[in-house]
């Protein structure tokens, strides 16, 4: 079987033109964002580039993180919106006092987005306080990616002046303005998650998200196991799905980036192979 | 057959094959002439996809045609949330409308303004008490979105229960029919004055005009509170067998075991005993018919390695649940034959 290698996502493919601060990977449900996510991290790393893992609203994988050895940091959204009120009113005490009401708890739960736009803000400072710093976004899924990204928006027209539209607006300059953002959608080979993947793509680009690249994920076409193997050792249910994957393949174009199937049950093990792949360029170039 | 509830509902991480299961048991069931209304929370709305109702307005009810799913799939309703549709209605209902007619009411029933878990539970409630369904097959949105889903009515009911008192002691006046619960006294009045300083904090933050129209917007849905109170009733039929089924769902194409298991102490004190383990996409059985002979050892190890997921999410805590059920993996990449085909494996 013949593979195709020069469509593989790689960190070279990643940084080209300008080099993202902030990397959002995003995309339907299952697709394997953490794991790329966390690939990603560790490619970079192995770069020696001082790089951050976060996965936003979602718990870590904590296991996987510390077999990993993963750089990366937590985001809790009380404490965000603790830290930020207290630096708007010039008081720790009165923003504790606020975040305690009854009141502003409730209406925190019961306007996710608020908290979305809070976590994303943060994160955002982070990357502007420490210019050497980049950070990679494990994203909600691609409905709740849409709700984190319009949250700017939302609430800006919410609010119209005043001091937190000033800083709604220096997120918007950041995520907008095509220097700093990267994001990338994942889609496994199925006709499903590849047209959750372009909607999701027209709908960041209606929202002047502009730097987005694609993938798909998880490909048996391009598996290293299968490199050797000729169609006649291949059982009929692999040959179908190769085929399906082909099909579907051909329908796309080749701004689309590949990643393989990789063989291992272990998730730190094909984190670290994915890692591998996608640094394996920075090398050759060297 | 499992026997059929009113709620049937679907909850598991992404990418599992939520849609596309639950999507078969509302066929299946619409094929034992079953009044069947699916409901899918999830906002990247795949059913719509599944259902080839690409154009279809959402928030309303449809009902399918035969030449969807062949017979009878006509008894199938499909209903794709739109959190502005539900306030829609909402005002409709409770006469009290106009108060819902506020920019920032508006902005966060946007599709991704964020209301789509809470907006949903309310709907939901709603489709149950016209009883035009013998069933409502439930999609719930992935992961920890599910878990906030189910909260709703937790955060529904703290939201008008300990922030209303707050905030009609300050408004006091505005609202005069409205504040009974006010209670005089040293306490109460620190409250009140809490409530009125931060109101002044917010001032400073926002725009001034901000802090008039969300004190509108409070007003606004405190009038129509009685449809998000009616909703924690929904909550009740979740927590009993003879109302629903639970159905956490699974698949072996993916790690996501002990992300199974967490959803499922999240989920804990609303299933019951009529909950079913499913999972998807299983390859067993194409699996345990290849048998490479050995002189290839990385196809070998693919094997090997394919055989071994899923018996990881076999040996996945199955007590507790009435039954596993394993759906196998469908090679096809139509989704409406793997519906299709998906309904013909429920038993």
């Amino acid at each position: 079987m013949k593979v195709d290698t020069t469509n593989y996502l790689s960190l070279p493919f990643i940084l080209s033109n300008k080099e993202p601060r902030l990397i959002v990977i995003t995309g339907k449900g299952g697709v394997g964002k953490t794991t790329l996510a966390m690939a990603i991290t560790k490619a970079l790393e192995s770069q020696g580039k001082k790089v951050l893992y976060n996965c936003f609203d979602q718990p870590l994988n904590t296991n996987l993180s510390k077999n990993l050895e993963l750089p990366h940091f937590l985001l809790n959204m009380e404490d965000s919106a603790k830290e930020y009120i207290a630096k708007k009113l010039g008081s720790e005490t009165i923003a504790g006092w606020i975040l305690k009401t009854p009141f502003f708890s409730s209406l925190f739960n019961m306007l996710p987005g608020l908290g979305h736009m809070i976590l994303l803000g943060h994160i955002i400072n982070k990357v502007e306080e420490d210019p050497e710093l980049t950070i990679i976004l494990d994203s909600p899924s691609s409905g709740h990616a849409l709700t984190m990204f319009e949250s700017p928006q939302n609430f800006k027209e919410m609010f119209r002046s005043g001091l937190i539209v000033e800083d709604i607006k220096r997120m918007e300059d950041f995520i907008f303005n095509n220097e700093h953002m990267k994001v990338i959608i994942a889609a496994l080979p199925t006709e499903m998650a590849l047209q959750e993947a372009e909607d999701l793509e027209l709908a960041l680009r209606e929202r002047k998200v502009k730097d987005i690249i694609h993938i798909v994920n998880d490909l048996l076409k391009i598996c290293p196991s299968l490199e050797n193997a000729t169609d006649e050792e291949l059982p009929e249910f692999l040959k179908k799905k190769i085929a399906m994957e082909e099909t579907l393949l051909k329908e796309l174009d080749s701004s689309w980036r590949l990643i393989p199937h990789y063989t291992h049950n272990n998730p730190a093990s094909t984190v670290k192979e994915c890692a591998l792949l996608l640094a394996k360029d920075m090398h050759d170039s060297q | 057959m499992i026997p059929s509830k009113r709620i049937e509902i679907f909850c598991g991480t992404g990418g599992v094959g939520k849609t596309t299961l639950a999507t078969s048991r509302a066929l299946k069931l619409a094929q034992s002439g079953k009044k069947v209304l699916l409901i899918t929370i999830d906002p990247a709305k795949r059913l719509k996809q599944i259902l080839g109702l690409e154009k279809a307005e959402e928030g309303q009810v449809i009902q399918l045609s035969n030449e969807v799913f062949g017979p009878n799939s006509d008894n199938i309703s499909a209903l794709l949330m739109s959190p502005k549709a539900t306030l829609q209605r909402m005002a409709n209902l409770s006469g009290a409308g106009e108060g819902l007619d506020n920019p920032i009411i508006n902005i966060l029933t946007r599709p991704y303004g964020g209301m789509n878990e809470i907006m949903a539970i309310i709907e939901v409630q709603y489709q149950l008490s016209t009883n035009s369904f013998d069933s409502i097959v439930l999609d719930t949105p992935p992961g920890k979105h599910f878990i906030d889903f189910l909260e709703s009515t937790q955060k529904i009911y703290q939201f008008f229960d300990k922030s209303f008192v707050d905030i009609f002691k300050y408004l006091g006046k505005k609202f005069t029919n409205e504040n009974e619960k006010v209670k005089t006294g040293l306490l109460s009045l620190l409250v009140q004055t809490g409530v009125k300083k931060l109101l002044k904090y917010l001032g400073k933050v926002t725009g001034e005009d901000f802090v008039d129209e969300f004190i509108d917007a409070i007003s606004g849905l405190y009038r129509n509170r009685m449809a998000f109170t009616d909703a924690l009733a929904f909550q009740e039929h979740l927590k009993k067998p003879e109302e629903s089924n639970w159905f956490l769902v699974t698949s072996v194409d993916q790690q996501k075991v002990s992300e199974a298991s967490g959803l499922r102490s999240g989920a804990q004190k609303f299933m019951h005993k009529d909950s079913y383990l499913v999972v998807n996409k299983s390859l067993t059985p194409y699996l345990n018919a290849w048998q490479p002979d050995g002189s290839n050892p990385s196809l070998v190890k693919l094997r090997d390695s394919m055989k071994e997921r899923e018996n990881a999410i076999k040996g996945m805590a199955t007590e507790g649940y009435k039954e596993v059920l394993f759906f196998p993996e469908v090679l096809g990449t139509e989704p409406k034959s793997h519906v299709n085909e998906l309904a013909q494996s429920w038993s």
